[in-house]
């Protein structure tokens, strides 16, 4: 019996895993533990307790679930237990391609065209050129030119990184004791009377990001993002939203490693037709996600303030984030353009309510954001 | 149903926590597995309250470790008391003794300052750990504890390890301010909290406000639920419902009606926006169109 229900388990654990789950051996064993600590004939406590065990996070519950349904078929006779645990599975799960759905909920998002161009070599451009591709609008290189772009984003980003992350201060307030310190304060006195902390560990700045991917907004949120996921170390977390239409949150698909792979398919979904709801996406982020802006976090909104929705949702929503935030940055890459007024509703609404209104438009201009990241 | 699921659950009603099932299997497959049992759920569900209810059930220690950002090991773990030993010194400096005896007398126990994490594992009987709202830690010392938490045992390069003969059992909430590693998640049970059912409410609401009238328990429960289907910025939770409660029945309300909601509403509404949405609702529809369920 023991030996047939760690199968069934394994089994079952497999199920899961085709379905998504990110399920380890681990688990599985846990799940026949768990068994002998359930009532095999209460199918709802058999169910409660392998959720336990297996579901790590509330998305998940529908589809073990399912997986469970399927597997553990009716039945409520202790008897009918074993018989139903042996046998039960199809070893072909039912058709689920195989791609995780977390996956292909992230190429749902970013668009289609799932060309694998494989690593590129890291050809950098000549020192002489850099200069003048830091001050040249993204929107005018041609796109053979981007991924050159990209790459000194990237450099210039990691040397900023380098730099920001060396500077510390010594403090007076509490941390651990410096010794160093303390024993050179006290030289004069003979006594170590007066003594010298180092600061508690850097409270790092919290970074949420909000960008505009509607029309010719994306290029200009392909670069920021490229940018500051560089950075990123230097954050204590990135948490990032694309919206046009709708707001997405699309932090986890950024961890993974085919970063840049991801970043390049937000090209392909343009929102041409239904404008930008800069307000409503705020109120959804507002309502959805409340606890991710606090006093250490700066708060950036990219967009170029072509707002179709209401103005006055618009202010309404920017100042909910504005009372809890530490810093609201504006960017809108029109402002690299000197005749560039902010004329339009939705940007005239929303200039009393930030902090800082700056460009983007290229590598210098972000250059200088990366200096003014700072609490 | 296992009987001791159903002994956690009357135990824990009995300790004033109103329960239901994937609480109770979550806490007695926590106990039974010696795993870290993970709560999430909003702000204001009881996820906190499960902790303090196990410690009382077993009767053993709460111990308690704040999560915040900046959060490390040495605040969670240990520290040297830095004071006391330079006074320590000071005292002793006439006393002749060589610096190696100096040295092993201010780094012995009596000179640590134990944390959270030091005392959970250093108690003459299991004890319980609450590790408070965890998303609000670093990713670095999530890792840390991790590693804690797979060998029960702490290196103090004075003193030498320590290891727990009776290691705790751990408890960690999150708000789902920020995601938590697949590895912490795969480690832990997991138990995800959502606000309460109709019926759980009003059960909440009579245990801990025995003197409420029975009516208005129930008004209040419903009204709870429509509200929490506004679109408000701070969705009350359960901590709101027995504030609001405990008003009412200090004011021996025997039912809701527009002034005295519109008097008390303060308990639960914590935002000047939300306030201004429901007054527009209430103008709108009535007061009356928050005690039926509309759908």
């Amino acid at each position: 019996m023991a030996r047939s229900l760690a199968a069934a388990m394994a089994r079952f654990g497999a199920l899961l895993r085709r379905q998504g789950l990110p399920v380890t051996p681990i688990q599985v064993t846990d799940g026949v533990r768990a068994l002998d600590h359930l009532d095999l004939a209460d199918r709802n406590e058999v169910y409660l307790g392998l959720r336990a065990v297996f579901v790590g996070r509330p998305e998940d519950v529908p589809t073990f679930d399912r997986a469970f349904d399927m597997f553990w078929r009716a039945t409520t006779e202790a008897d009918a237990v074993a018989e139903a645990l042996m046998p039960a599975l199809p070893e072909e799960a039912p058709a689920t391609e195989r791609e995780s759905p977390r996956e292909s909920l992230a190429l749902d998002a970013w668009g289609e065209d799932g060309v694998d161009e494989g690593d590129e070599p890291l050809g950098v451009p000549a020192a002489s050129e850099r200069e003048a591709m830091a001050t040249q609008d993204f929107a005018t290189f041609s796109p053979d030119q981007l991924d050159a772009v990209y790459r000194l984003t990237v450099q210039i980003a990691r040397r900023l990184a380098r730099r920001i992350s060396r500077r510390r201060r010594p403090s007076a307030r509490r941390g651990r004791l410096d010794l160093r310190r303390t024993l050179r304060a006290n030289l004069t006195r003979g006594d170590l009377i007066d003594l010298r902390f180092r600061r508690r560990k850097r409270r790092k700045v919290r970074l949420v990001l909000l960008c505009d991917v509607s029309g010719s907004m994306d290029l200009y949120s392909r670069f920021l993002l490229q940018f500051l996921f560089a950075l990123q170390s230097v954050f204590s977390r990135v948490e990032t939203f694309t919206f046009s239409v709708h707001l997405t949150r699309v932090t986890e698909y950024l961890r993974t490693r085919s970063y840049r792979e991801v970043l390049r398919r937000l090209t392909a979904v343009r929102d041409w037709s239904g404008g930008t709801r800069i307000g409503e996406s705020l109120a959804e982020f507002n309502r959805r996600w409340p606890g991710l802006v606090d006093r250490r976090t700066i708060v950036i909104i990219l967009s170029d303030g072509w707002d179709t929705g209401d103005p006055e949702t618009l202010a309404a929503e920017l100042l909910r984030i504005k009372r809890r935030a530490g810093r609201v940055i504006w960017l809108n890459p029109l402002l690299g353009n000197p005749s560039y007024e902010p004329l339009t509703r939705g940007m005239a609404a929303a200039l009393p309510l930030i902090d800082q209104f700056a460009a983007a438009h290229n590598l210098a201009a972000l250059r200088t954001l990366a200096g003014t990241l700072r609490l | 149903m296992r009987d001791e699921i159903r002994k956690i659950q009357e135990l824990m009603e009995a300790a004033e926590y109103v329960t239901d099932a994937p609480v109770a299997t979550s806490v007695h497959l926590a106990m039974r597995l010696r795993k870290p049992l993970l709560i999430e759920g909003h702000a204001g569900v009881g996820k906190t309250e499960v902790a303090k209810v196990m410690a009382r059930m077993l009767g053993t220690q709460l111990i308690r470790l704040q999560c915040y950002e900046g959060l490390d090991a040495g605040t969670a773990l240990y520290e040297w008391n830095y004071q006391k030993q330079l006074l320590h010194i000071k005292l002793h400096e006439s006393s002749g003794r060589s610096a190696k005896e100096e040295e092993r007398e201010i780094f012995s126990e009596e000179f640590l300052l134990r944390r959270p994490l030091l005392q959970a594992i250093t108690q003459e009987q299991s004890p319980v750990l609450l590790v408070d709202e965890v998303d609000r830690a670093d990713e670095e010392f999530e890792a840390f504890m991790l590693e804690v938490f797979s060998e029960w045992q702490v290196t103090i390069p004075e003193i030498g390890t320590i290891k727990a003969t009776h290691p705790p059992y751990v408890i960690l909430t999150s708000n789902r301010t920020r995601e938590l590693s697949d590895a912490l998640r795969r480690r832990c049970l997991y138990l995800w909290i959502d606000y309460p059912t109709y019926d759980k409410e009003i059960r909440i609401i009579e245990r801990k406000v025995p003197g409420i009238n029975h009516r208005v328990a129930g008004e209040l429960a419903r009204f709870m639920e429509s509200l929490r289907r506004m679109r408000l910025a701070k969705v009350p939770g359960v901590a709101e419902t027995l504030d609001w409660a405990h008003a009412l029945a200090g004011l021996h309300a025997d039912h809701l009606d527009e002034t005295l909601v519109s008097e008390t509403i303060g308990c639960v509404l914590k935002d000047a926006d939300d306030i201004k949405r429901f007054r527009a609702e209430v103008q709108k529809s009535g007061v009356a169109s928050f005690l039926h369920i509309s759908g």
